[in-house]
Parts: structure tokens; sequence; C-alpha cells
């Protein structure tokens, strides 16, 4: 599948490829266009100029509840779950769109077996989890759906490291699954060693793009964004 | 260069209403009676035009302003405090703005300084029932629900009515027009379009809606004050009716909200469009005017002279 | 004023509150329907209970047809009344930012249908009466009138009603879902337009509901029902919006405000104080009384 874009506001010509199976990963600092790009896509945003082509379809005028029945499924930055509803209505309402109500069932059991923690937990009001329970909630409505792409945003914020580590490793656990991904993240380091293909943002266009690993061992990658943690010792007297 | 046109063809459109009474006879004429109408609605709804338009609080209260506006007048005429002994006393109509100001004040302050958007405008309506249970309940002071009379007698004809009207609604709009050129209006229109980020300029958001609010009352005093004088029988029914409150925003809608021109454009419109009804049927009006607000909104809720805009932006 | 005061009468004045008080409940109940999923305060609402009080009225006088066995017909018609209402009305106008143009809209159908009612039957009040109208039972030495108590029950079960609704069924789950966050709820796939015709449609249904229940108690005039949805304002903005039960609620406490302040004061002071509680809620506690939320709609 191919995901091409364009124009919009905070996006300047923008163009990137998404090809099945992969892990895509588009980094970048805050205010860089990567959350407009997404919006777009999942057609909650519309863009000025350009189309966004899924699987050769054109996505570019489809509103948002159109484009999560086409196999596109979007978590947010900040999850937004409905927590005012309990665990298992959320994920009942992931399965909302006509494609995916039949196969409620079986994805209701692969949910559960990709997060047992949710079974558990299943009656309670989704607005008392905990972040990470939140986040594994918000990727396991997503994928209620049953979607070809999966995109999230900012998966890794405000989680513990040790929650992180276990996020990252469900991504690759889903890719191997047959899902693509297609990540926005802060979290750069972890996010290029994932990524098949990576593109990084700046100011709304394209600074560079490249394999994951390519990326993570360039040079000015590691200057800009991965920062003093990885090039500099950390000494005893450095505040953190 | 558009504006100085605007303003000569408002200039030359007022002389044209002042020279009518040489011509018809406004006192027996439906045709003055008419008028009169469209100048009254004219002042309220500029007075709804600013707060609404340019700050984009919908208050639903202006009825209780132009009661405030009608009573006060009746009360200052017959305990004949302002002893000038006219009848159209200027220093009476002023008091009859003020009054619905301070009240705009008292009741702005907690209003608008924790209420939004809908939830204002709920809020006004219930004060606008407040102030109307008060004035029944008011005693021999109010009249309760029989209301207060002013002598009759000194009708003569319409045509102080009429001019008073006319200048009146002038008056309003030319209010309007400069106060949204001056600092004020800009203040507004920032507080409109993002209040966190006026807020942040320093704009000290509640002193400028309550200003924005005082100026809708004090115009529906005025009005109100008028139309008292012209009633001279001042009740709760008559002046403090909700239709004074809606009518008014409907036309400001359907001529544009957010416009100078924009409510006489449909003050005029409506008022003529009632006057075709109430050929047939007087409850025509009503039901007019509700299908035409849904119409308007649904189809072209810039108004009338939005509808104008988009025409002259398509050629 | 206090002519006599007994036990008997502050019960007295307490039950007919409570049984009045229902009525604005389930008004405002579909008040919170709608304004979770559009997000504008009908203001309509009362005016459509009169307008299907007066087919009620129809039914019965032209028909001959039994008030509370109209409701067969009456609710379906009103759920279908609701869905034409947003279909015609409401559907664009509740995807654009500005609130203001739904409210507007709003406001010209309240003209529109008070007008009309007032063209087809007059503004003279009508009443439905019937061999059990003035039927009134005395258990424990207190009035009980008939028709109050069965506004009563079709209140509970009206509540009952939406609640299941609500949360059993997925359609239902929809709308709390997109009353929370509606953005949210498109990208799991929700049509906001089909939440939000179905919103509109049970509102209007719990409008039907009510006018039955309305008419076969009180005489009502085609303007009664911008007071009428006056209180179920308050009634909502006491329960606090979002709450189904906390709505009914709202309705019964505000039933007895009324009930108590008309009868040690008089009945214009009691409308001012309505108010002004409304008011004083509106302003100290706009999310409600009841803060714990028994149940989202």
């Amino acid at each position: 599948m191919d995901v091409l874009y364009g124009d919009v506001q905070a996006v300047w010509d923008l163009s990137i490829h998404v090809d099945e199976g992969m892990i895509v990963a588009l980094v970048g600092a805050n205010g860089a266009g990567k959350t407009t790009l997404l919006k777009t896509i999942s057609g909650i945003v519309r863009a000025k100029r350009g189309e966004v082509l899924f699987s050769g379809k054109s996505l570019t005028k489809l509103r948002p509840q159109e484009v999560v029945d086409l196999g596109i499924s979007y978590v947010p930055e900040g999850r937004r779950l409905f927590s005012t509803l309990t665990v298992l209505e959320n994920l009942k309402l992931g399965a909302y769109p006509p494609r995916a109500r039949p196969l409620f069932d079986k994805s209701l059991e692969r949910a559960y077996g990709l997060f047992p923690l949710l079974k558990e937990r299943k009656n309670q009001r989704a607005g008392s989890l905990s972040g990470g329970e939140q986040q594994m909630l918000a990727i396991a409505r997503a994928l209620m759906a049953i979607p070809d792409l999966l995109m999230l945003d900012e998966p890794s914020l405000g989680l513990s490291p040790l929650i992180v580590r276990a996020m990252f490793e469900l991504i690759c656990t889903l890719n191997i699954q047959k899902v693509t991904i297609l990540l926005v993240e802060q979290n750069i380091h972890q996010a290029l060693k994932i990524a098949h293909q990576a593109y990084v943002l700046k100011t709304g266009k394209i600074a560079m793009s490249g394999r994951g690993d390519e990326l993570l061992a360039n040079q000015e990658v590691q200057k800009a964004y991965i920062g003093e943690r990885w090039s500099k010792p950390r000494t005893l007297s450095s505040p953190s | 260069m558009k504006d100085k046109r605007a303003v000569i063809l408002a200039c030359l459109v007022t002389i044209a209403f002042a020279i009518v009474p040489f011509f018809l006879d406004v006192s027996t004429s439906y045709l003055g009676y008419l008028l009169f109408l469209f100048f009254c609605y004219t002042i309220i709804a500029q007075g709804w035009n600013f707060v609404a338009g340019y700050t984009g609080q919908i208050s639903m209260g202006q009825h209780a302003f132009f009661g405030l506006g009608a009573y006060t007048t009746a009360i200052l005429w017959l305990h004949d405090i302002t002893k000038t002994g006219y009848y159209f006393d200027p220093v009476t109509m002023f008091l009859s703005g003020l009054v619905p100001v301070i009240l705009a004040i008292i009741v702005g302050i907690p209003l608008l300084s924790r209420l939004r958007g809908d939830y204002f405008a709920l809020g006004t309506l219930g004060v606008g029932e407040i102030i109307k249970v008060v004035f029944v309940k008011g005693g021999a002071f109010t009249g309760a629900s029989d209301g207060l009379h002013l002598p009759s007698t000194v009708f003569e004809s319409m045509k102080p009515y009429y001019w008073t009207g006319l200048f009146l609604a002038f008056f309003a709009t030319a209010l309007v027009y400069f106060l949204t050129r001056s600092r004020v209006g800009l203040a507004l229109r920032a507080i409109r379009e993002d209040e966190t980020s006026a807020a942040s300029h320093g704009i000290h958001l509640l002193k400028y809606k309550i200003f924005a609010f005082a100026v809708g009352g004090f115009l529906a005093g005025l009005c109100g004050s008028l139309y008292g004088i012209y009633l001279f029988h001042i009740n709760p029914d008559s002046v403090l009716k909700l239709d004074w409150t809606l009518y008014p925003i409907l036309m400001c809608v359907i001529g544009g909200n957010g416009t100078i021109m924009g409510p006489v454009i449909g003050a005029f419109f409506m008022n003529a469009l009632f006057a075709v009804t109430d050929i047939y049927l007087v409850q025509l009006h009503p039901i007019v005017a509700g299908i035409l607000i849904i119409l308007v909104m649904k189809f072209m809720p810039r108004g009338l002279i939005g509808l104008v805009d988009t025409i002259k932006s398509r050629r | 004023m206090l002519k006599y005061f007994s036990v008997g009468l502050i019960a007295q004045l307490l039950t007919n509150g409570v049984l009045f008080g229902t009525m604005y409940g389930i008004a405002a109940i579909g008040l919170s329907l709608i304004f979770g999923t559009m997000r504008i305060i009908f203001i309509a609402q009362g005016t459509m209970i009169i307008f299907l009080a007066y087919i009620c009225y129809w039914l019965f006088t032209l028909f001959g047809i039994d008030p509370y066995l109209s409701l067969i017909i009456i609710v379906p018609l009103s759920l279908l009344l609701g869905m034409g209402f947003y279909q015609t009305l409401f559907k664009e106008a509740a995807a654009l930012e500005d609130k203001n143009i739904s409210l507007l809209i709003a406001v010209g159908l309240m003209f529109l249908m008070e007008n009309l009612m007032t063209v087809i039957w007059t503004g003279n009040p009508r009443s439905i009466l019937t061999t059990y109208t003035s039927l009134v039972f005395r258990p424990i030495g207190i009035d009980v009138t008939f028709t109050r108590l069965v506004a009563l029950l079709l209140a509970v079960l009206s509540t009952v009603g939406v609640i299941l609704f609500l949360k059993k069924t997925l359609i239902g789950m929809a709308v709390r879902a997109a009353s929370e966050d509606m953005v949210s709820a498109t990208l799991v796939g929700i049509g906001p337009h089909r939440v939000n015709a179905v919103a509109f449609a049970i509102g209007i249904g719990l409008a039907g509901v009510a006018g039955v229940s309305l008419a076969a108690i009180y005489p009502f005039d085609p303007f009664y029902g911008f007071i009428f949805v006056l209180k179920a304002l308050i009634s909502l903005a006491l329960g606090g919006i979002g709450n189904v039960s906390g709505a009914l609620l709202g309705g019964i406490i505000l039933g007895l405000l009324e009930s108590l302040a008309s009868f040690f004061l008089s009945g214009g002071w009691s409308d001012a104080i309505s108010y002004a509680v409304f008011l004083l809620v509106l302003m100290f506690k706009p999310e409600g009384l009841f803060v714990r939320s028994i149940q989202k709609a």
C-alpha cells in the first residue's frame, strides 16, 4: 500500500511512502507536522493539496469513520479512550465498523491474548486504568477494527521505560502478525531501532529519510535528536 | 473608500426617511407605524449585534433591558422626577438607557465571568424571566400586572415619535459603527476570535465583555423608553415579552450578524414581510419569522449581507 | 399563608412536587441526550412536548383514543419526527463549529411551532378529561392523583428504557462514546450523523411521553412549552449534563422546590426562585449536584 501526501498548513509538500508489512517511523521535534500528517490520513483534517492513496484508493475526501472501515486505524496522541465506558465497551466500539463486526469474537480473543490484563479488567471504567494499561487498551481497541494499517501517535508518551520497552516489543509482534505500522514517536532511539523505514520531519518538511538502522547510526541524527544521552557519558553531577 | 461610500449612503437614506412625514401623514398611515417599528427594532438589533455579532456572546435577555427602560421612563414620568416638563424628555430617555446599563453590569459580572456560549444565553434568559416576575410583583410602584399608565392626552401626532425613532436608529447605527472601529471594537473582535489569545495579549476580557453587554442594554433601554412613551400603557406582557429579544435577533441574523448595516437591512426586510403577512393573518407573522430564521440559518448563515458578499466573490 | 401546618400538608406538597417533577425530568433527559451529541441546547423541547400533547388531544377528541393508549401511536410518531427534524433542520448545522447557528434554528423552530399551534388550536388552553382524570387515591391521608401517578410511572419506565438502551445496545454505547468525545468516536468508525439522529429521535420520543403525561394532568396552551423547557433546563442543570438518572432526579428536585415555594410564597415568586436557583447552579456547580455519575448519557 502507499500513502502519499501533499500539502496542508502545517505540512509543506510532503510525500511519504508506506509499503505493506513494514514499520515506518516518523520522527522529529514537536510541531514538525507529524501528527498533522496522521490526522490527514485518518480524515480528521483535510489536505489543501495532494492525495492520500491507500492500496490505490484515494482517501482524500473521506471522513474518519469511512477511513476506519477501509482498514486504517489511528491511535491518537494521548490515547483518547472513552473514559466513562468500560474496557469491554471500548473494545466493542472498536469493532464498530461493518467490516469488523462479524469478526468481533475472534478479534476479542486476539486482543485478550495480546493483553491478558485487559481481560481481567474488562468491566472496569477505562478512565480508572493506569497510563500503560490505557495505552494497551487504546491499541487493542484500534486492533478490533482489524486494520491493515495501524497508525500510532506517540504511544510511549508518559509511560515508564519498562512499559515503553514492552510497547515496542508489542509493535514488532503486531508487525510480524502482518499489521503495517506507521509510527510517530518522540522516543527516536526506540522508534528507529524497530523501523524498517523512517522519515525525519522538520517544520513540515522531510529532512531525511532512509532505513531505520541507517538513520540511527547517522551522525547528524544522533547529534540533533538523540542528543547528549548517547554521545556523552553521564557524570554524577549532571542534572537529569 | 467603500466605507466612505457606505457612510454617505447611510446618511442619504436617513435623510430620505426624515422627509417622509412631509409627504405622508404618519399619524394615520399604517406605513408610518411600520417605519416607526422598523426604527425601534433597528435600535435593539444594533445593540444585540454589538454584543453577539462582535463578541460572540449570545444574549437572550434584551427584553429585560427593553422593559426596564420602558418602566424607568414611566416611573420617572409619573413621579415627575426629572421635572423638565417635556414629554420627549432626553434626560428621561438617557436615564432609561442608563438603568439597564446598571443591570447589565450587575448581572454581567457574575454571568460573563463564569458562563460561556449556550450557558450564557440561558443565563440571560433566566435573568429576563426573573425581571418579569419582579415587575409583576412590584406592587404599586410598578403597577403589578396591570402596569403603569402615562397620560395619553399628550399624544398629538406620530411625527415626534417617528423622528425620534429615526434619530435613535441612526444614533444606534453610528454608535456601533464608531465603536467597532475604535480600539474597543478591535479588542472585542479579538475576544470573539480567540479568547485565550486575547487574554494573553493583555486584553481584560471581563471589562470588554461587560462593556459590550452594557451597550446592548443601553440601546435596548433607549428603545424601551421610546416605545413606552408611544404605548402609554406599560405592563409586563407588552414590554417584557420574549418577542423583544427574539425579533431583533432574527433581524440581525437575517441581515447579517457582525456587520453594521446587517441589522438595518434585516429589520427593514422583516418588518416589510410582517406588513405583508399581516394583511392575511396576524398570527402568521411569527410563523413566518420562525420559518425565515430556519431557512436563513440553513442556507445563508451569514445573512443577506453575507449572501451579497458571496455572490460578489464568486464573480 | 400558613393557615395550618401539618405533616400531612407537607407530605402532600412533597408528593405533588415529586409527581409533577418527573415530567421535567424526562424532558431534561431528552435535552441531555441532544446536548451530549450535538452540543446544542434544544430550546424547542418544551414546545415539542406541547405539540405532542396537542396531538394526543386531537386523537382523543377526534377519534376517542384514550391518552395513555395513544402512546402506542405517539411514541413511534415522535421518534420519527425527531429523526425527521434532525435530517431536515440540524444535520448540516450540527457539523459546524459555530453552535449558535443550531441554537438559532431551534429558536426558529420553537417560534414556528408555537404559532402554528396557535393557528390550529387557538391560544386557549386545552385539556383532556376522561373518566379517570379526576380520579384521586387517598393512601395515608394524602391525595394522590391517578394521572400524576401514571406520569411518574411513565417517567420511570422511560428512564429505565433509556438507560438500558445506552448501556446494552451498541448504538447506545456509540451515543455515550460520541457524547464524551466525538472525534475519537469517528476514529473507531462511529458516524456522527447516525448518533446525532438517534439521540435527537430519542429526545423527541421522550418529549412524546412527557406530552401525553402532561395532557392528562394539566391544561396546556401553545406558549407553555417555553416555560416548560426552562424548567427542564433547570432540572438538567441540577442533575448535571450527561447524567440520565441525574436529570430525572433534577426534575424531581425542581418539582419539590416549586411545590413548596408556590405554597409558602405566591406563584410568581416560586418561578423567580426556580430561575435564581438555575443561575446559581449554572455559575457555581455547572456539572450538576450529583457529581458522581450514576449513568452517563
